[in-house]
Parts: structure tokens; C-alpha cells; sequence
């Protein structure tokens, strides 16, 4: 059994009024890609937005419970959020590569956290990123073309060279590949297979094959709660909720 | 109503809206026809000035100065009586009268034409030269032809003798149409002749400049502050609805607060570049930040989260990725809101921009008159040469708003950024 990055403790995230998330209780193995699903709402996103205190772009948004990394309390007030999202990246739903060159993508994360100072140290870290995300051979002769410049498949891989290239732990996917081919998709569930020897990755999904593939452990969302946890094999095979059940087998959702 | 019937009648729908919006656009295009046409007819004219040909000698003994003279010895020697003494050889005048008349058909600043042409060519005493001299103002709109010549004599500004001046100078190619220089060097004279907009331009010029100076890093940062940084609460709903109603306030408004202010309390020189970038500055203030904030916010907002995502920090995303990404919009908005402001009056007239002013300010805080403002000062004056004048200003005036209306759209078309 490996060991827990992230330990999410009655987690409650509140949007004005309305409750997203209720007392989510989860653990996130190191190493490790844990998948979570449910119905659009259900407050997977939500969730991972805690992780890296992407909530806090939202003014209404209010969090409280604990959620921690190796026992640092993420939701602690005093907490640098700047030097937080250093440790956790984030792809997004859509890829949003930055309007400017493809190099300029991947060197801002470091620049702005002062590594890299030389300009072949950069080039080094570029080139690390884009290997480690698989895009090297196709955009090696034309990195200073703009990133948007590239397809769908391309872009998404680019971004995750972009959150690979300041060397976090965790890498948090919101539905990652919901605006991409299935091509594209292969090759970037290849790539997180790849990631996870070295970051601990928590994706958001709609698509159970694609849970199953990815990853070791799922986590069903439902109105805001936690249903159900536990090994992606068995959330699959055997959940032992009703409603995980009802859901894998497309009955509701 | 059958199937058949229903279609037909949502076709004839459709022809009948594309008819009606054709003819909007005609009538739309109808009226800029117009008025550019009426504008062009006027004023084009003004762009030339009718000149007189004159042979020039210069007498020692009425200039009482050497050849070898200094610039200053120049400057001060009297022109007035080799003027005279030239101008009246131009027509064989036969008595006083006459060679009255005929002096009046020059402009006021003959004078001063033919010291500059001495100061111009050194050693020109008992030498003769060929000037070519402004024409007065009657003579000038007679050459053109804006002047009718068939009206009885008591009812005309050019006597019957003139006229027969004016034929024999055509008669002889003495009389002709150069560049009007005079149009865009000099200040406001009450000669028609002499009249430029000089003044008024270097006047709009500091204005604008000021007014840009001002509004434009105030707007900007205003406008960042309340799109990314300010949190949205009931304050800055009240702020931003003031904005935009600020947007919307009558310009004399803003020249009324302008000579309360910045005239009466803070007591800054009026009639100046300087009062008028302020005044301006204020009305453009808000027309700048409505579309500076709404280029901010076309930014998507996963612009902003790509860049928070590697752990940018709020100014840094700010700074790096939405900034850059709105300047084009925020541009444009810019060259807009000065093109309103260069052709602003209202607020201008209250502080005191229409004073008479006939010198070229040297700094923003000389006197000094603006396009607009010269535009209604001519437009008000009773003499024929002001009224092409008056249409040829709004035409400099035009042409400056369409270019700078054309350099917003380029800029935003260039440099505005696709993503995804």
C-alpha cells in the first residue's frame, strides 16, 4: 500500500447559499491515479479545485474542513497559494494553452519560480516537459510557433507539459480529455499511465472505460457527497453502494 | 392557412425585412454623401490662395538700409513705403483713388511678404524681383468663383474700377492660385485671407496630448482594478453604473465643472491646451473604461486559470497573459475616446477656448483655439473666405478622425490574438 498525499477531512465547500460538497472524507494515494465520477454537478470538480485552492478565484466560494498534503493544512488562510499551485499542477477541461509560442508556454512556470536561470537551463526544462508529455518529436522543429497553433490532442498534451514543467507532485486532470478524439485520448491515458512513476494524479471523468483504464482508485460523486471509495477494480466489479452501482451500468446519470 | 400559403408568407417576410434594411443603408450612405459632397464643395477651395504677381524693387533710398545688413537692421527697417511704391506700379492707376483701390486688392500682409522675401535673398537693394503676393480676401473669392460679379455695384464688396483691375491682371496672367501654406502655418487672423488653423491644430494637438496623457494610464488601471482585482460587491455595482452613466453625460457638463474647478478654484491660465487636455480627460475617462473593461473581460477566463494553475500569482496573470491579451481592444477604445475628444466644442466654448487668438501656442500653457472651437468661431464670422475656410477645417478635422478611427480598427484586426 502506498502512501497518502492527500487526505481530505469533512471537507464542506459552500457556493453562496448552496452546499457543492458535503463532508467529503477522501484519501489520495501517492503515486497513484485515483479517478473520480459521478453525474455532471456532483462536486468532482469542486473537489479537485480544493486541492490547489483554484476555488479561490471564485469570490462566494467558502471552504471549510481540513484537506491536507503530507500534513500540510491546504486550506489554511496564511497558506502561499502561489507556491502551493507550484507543488500541484492542473490540466483543464478544455486546453488552454496560452496565446504565445509553444517554448513561452512551457518557460513561464519556471521563469516565474525563478528555475531555470540560464536560458539552456530553460531550453533543458522545455525539452524535459515536452518529452515527459510525449510532444517532443512532434513540435522539437517548431517551438516557437504559437501553442494554439496546434490540434486539439496536441494542445492538451501541451498543457500538461505546462503543469509538468515547474515539477509538482500532484497533478490534478479535469476531465482532461472530454473536448478531444479518441486518438488524442489514447494518447494521452498513455501519458498519464506514463505520469503516474512520478506524480500523484487525480483526474475527473465522465467516461467509466476511461476510469478503469487510468486508474487504481475511484471515487463516486453524487449531490455533493462521497459515496463510495476504494479500488478502481473493485468500484467497477463489486461497488458496494446501490447507486455506484446504478451508475457504472448507465442506469442513471 | 394551408402548408403552402404558410411558407410563402414567411419568404415574403424575409424579402420584406432584407428591403427595409437595403434601404436604411441607402439613406444612411445617402446623407454621408451629402454631407461629405457638401463639405468638399466648400472647402476643397481653401486649400489654394489666389496670388497676385508682382515685380518688386527695392530702392535704397526708401529703405534707408544697406546691402549687407544684419537680420535685426532688416527686421526693424520699414517695408511700408517700397511696398506702396510697388504695388500701385502694378496697374496704370491714374490718380489717388484709384491707386487706393487698387491697393486694397492685396492683403493686409504685403508687407510682410516682401521683408521676408529680402530676408530670404541677401543683397537685394536696386535689384528687382518677381513676388508672387497673397490677394486680399474679395479678390481671392472673385478668382475663385464663389463671388457673383453681376450684382449691382452698391451691393458688391469690389467696385466696378477693381473688377476692371482683376480682368486686367487675368488679361495678363498676373494673377493666379498657389498652395495655400498660409492655411495650416498661420494662427486665426481677421483677414480671410491670412486665416489658418495653425493654431488650432498645435491648440488640439497639446490637448489631445494631454488629454491622453491623463485619461489613458488613469482608465487603464481603473479599468484593471475593477475587472480583475476589485471584489464585486455593492460598491463597485455603484461605481460601475456611475461610470457608465458618466459615459453618458452631456460634454458642457464637463466644461462647466472644468471652469468651476480648474478656472475659478485651482485658478490655471484659461483659454489653454492645458484646461482643455484636463477637461477632456475627465469626459474621456469613462468613455476609455468601458471598453478597456470589456476587453478584459473577452479575455476567457482560461487564460487566467492556465496561468494561476502553474502558480502564477493573481498580479502575474493579471500582467503576463490577460493585459497583453485586452491591449489591442484597450487601444482601440483609447484612439476612439481621443477621436471624440478632438472633436469635442461644448466643453472648450465654457472655458474659453474661443477667444480670438491669433499667435501659434508654444506650450499647453499659451492661449490657443482648437479645431472644433475654430470650426464654430468661423463658422459664425460674416465674411465669404470664412466659409470655405470653415469647411475646409471640418475636412483636416474629418480626415484626423478617420485615420485615427482607422489606426483602432487596424490595430485590433494586427495584433488581436485568437485562442483556441
Amino acid at each position: 500500500m502506498s502512501n497518502i498525499k492527500i487526505k481530505s477531512k469533512n471537507l464542506n465547500v459552500y457556493y453562496g447559499d448552496k452546499q457543492a460538497l458535503f463532508d467529503v472524507n477522501l484519501d489520495l494515494n501517492e503515486k497513484e491515479v485515483t479517478a473520480l465520477i459521478g453525474p455532471s454537478g456532483c462536486g468532482k470538480s469542486t473537489f479537485i479545485r480544493c486541492i490547489n485552492r483554484m476555488n479561490d478565484v471564485i469570490d462566494i466560494c467558502k471552504v471549510t474542513g481540513n484537506i491536507e498534503m503530507d500534513g500540510m493544512n491546504i486550506n489554511d488562510k496564511d497558506l502561499d497559494v502561489v507556491s502551493l499551485r507550484e507543488r500541484v499542477g492542473m490540466v483543464f477541461q478544455k486546453p488552454n494553452p496560452f496565446p504565445k509560442s509553444i517554448y513561452d508556454n512551457i518557460s513561464y512556470g519556471p521563469k516565474i519560480h525563478g528555475k531555470g536561470e540560464t536560458k539552456s537551463e530553460l531550453d533543458q526544462i522545455v525539452e524535459n516537459s515536452l518529452k515527459k508529455s510525449a510532444l517532443w518529436e512532434e513540435v522539437k522543429d517548431r517551438l516557437d510557433e504559437p501553442g494554439t497553433s496546434l490540434s486539439g490532442g496536441q494542445q492538451q498534451r501541451l498543457c500538461i507539459a505546462r503543469a509538468i514543467s515547474v515539477n509538482p507532485e500532484v497533478i490534478l486532470m479535469d476531465e482532461p480529455c472530454s473536448a478531444l478524439d479518441p486518438i488524442a485520448t489514447a494518447k494521452i491515458e498513455e501519458l498519464i499511465d506514463e505520469l503516474k512513476k512520478t506524480y500523484t494524479i487525480v483526474i475527473v471523468t465522465h467516461s467509466m472505460a476511461q476510469a478503469v483504464r487510468v486508474s487504481q482508485k475511484t471515487g463516486f460523486f453524487h449531490l455533493g457527497k462521497l459515496i463510495e471509495v476504494g479500488k478502481t477494480e473493485k468500484i467497477f466489479k463489486n461497488p458496494d453502494n446501490k447507486m455506484t452501482q446504478d451508475y457504472i451500468t448507465g442506469r442513471f446519470g | 392557412m394551408t402548408k403552402e400559403e404558410r411558407l410563402k408568407k414567411r419568404h415574403r417576410a424575409e424579402k420584406r425585412f432584407r428591403f427595409y434594411g437595403l434601404t436604411s443603408i441607402f439613406v444612411a450612405l445617402l446623407f454621408v454623401v451629402i454631407l461629405v459632397q457638401n463639405i468638399f464643395s466648400k472647402g476643397s477651395s481653401a486649400f489654394k490662395k489666389t496670388v497676385i504677381t508682382t515685380e518688386v524693387f527695392f530702392d535704397q533710398e526708401l529703405l534707408e538700409i544697406q546691402n549687407g545688413a544684419s537680420q535685426e537692421e532688416i527686421m526693424e527697417a520699414d517695408f511700408y513705403d517700397i511696398m506702396i511704391e510697388n504695388l500701385i506700379k502694378a496697374y496704370p492707376a491714374k490718380d489717388r483713388d484709384e491707386e487706393d483701390e487698387l491697393l486694397k486688392l492685396f492683403s493686409g500682409d504685403a508687407e510682410i511678404e516682401i521683408k521676408k522675401a529680402f530676408l530670404n535673398e541677401n543683397n537685394l537693394i536696386g535689384k528687382t524681383i518677381t513676388l508672387d503676393l497673397t490677394a486680399s480676401d474679395d479678390i481671392d473669392q472673385l478668382h475663385k468663383g464663389n463671388y457673383p460679379r453681376d450684382l449691382p455695384e452698391e451691393r458688391r464688396r469690389i467696385s466696378d474700377f477693381q473688377l476692371v483691375i482683376y480682368d486686367y491682371f487675368v488679361e495678363n496672367k498676373k494673377i493666379s492660385k498657389n498652395f495655400n501654406n498660409y492655411f495650416f502655418n498661420n494662427g486665426d487672423s481677421r483677414d480671410p485671407e491670412l486665416a489658418g488653423i495653425g493654431g488650432a491644430l498645435v491648440g488640439s494637438f497639446y490637448s489631445i496630448l494631454i488629454c491622453l496623457l491623463l485619461a489613458f494610464p488613469v482608465a487603464v488601471l481603473a479599468s484593471i482594478y475593477l475587472e480583475e482585482f476589485a471584489p464585486k460587491n455593492k460598491i463597485t455595482d455603484f461605481i460601475e453604473i456611475n461610470i457608465n452613466n458618466l459615459a453618458a453625460v452631456p460634454s458642457i457638463v464637463y466644461g462647466l465643472l472644468a471652469l468651476q474647478i480648474l478656472l475659478a478654484t485651482i485658478q490655471l491660465p484659461r483659454s489653454t491646451p492645458l484646461v482643455a487636455g484636463i477637461t477632456l480627460a475627465l469626459m474621456t475617462l469613462p468613455r476609455i473604461i468601458i471598453p478597456c473593461r470589456a476587453s478584459l473581460k473577452a479575455v476567457p477566463p482560461s487564460i487566467r486559470e492556465g496561468a494561476l494553475a502553474v502558480g502564477a500569482s493573481k498580479f502575474q496573470s493579471v500582467f503576463h497573459h490577460v493585459v497583453p491579451l485586452a491591449l489591442p481592444g484597450t487601444l482601440s477604445g483609447t484612439i476612439i475616446g481621443l477621436a471624440q475628444a478632438l472633436g469635442e466644442t461644448a466643453p472648450l466654448i465654457l472655458i474659453g477656448m474661443v477667444a480670438f487668438v491669433v499667435d501659434i501656442p508654444s506650450s499647453p500653457v499659451d492661449p490657443s483655439s482648437s479645431l472644433p472651437v475654430q470650426v464654430y468661431l468661423w463658422s459664425e464670422s460674416a465674411e465669404r473666405g470664412f466659409v470655405e475656410k470653415t469647411s475646409a477645417t471640418i475636412m483636416m478635422l474629418l480626415s484626423f478622425l478617420i485615420v485615427m478611427n482607422f489606426i483602432a480598427v487596424y490595430l485590433r484586426q494586427k495584433f488581436e490574438k485568437r485562442w483556441n
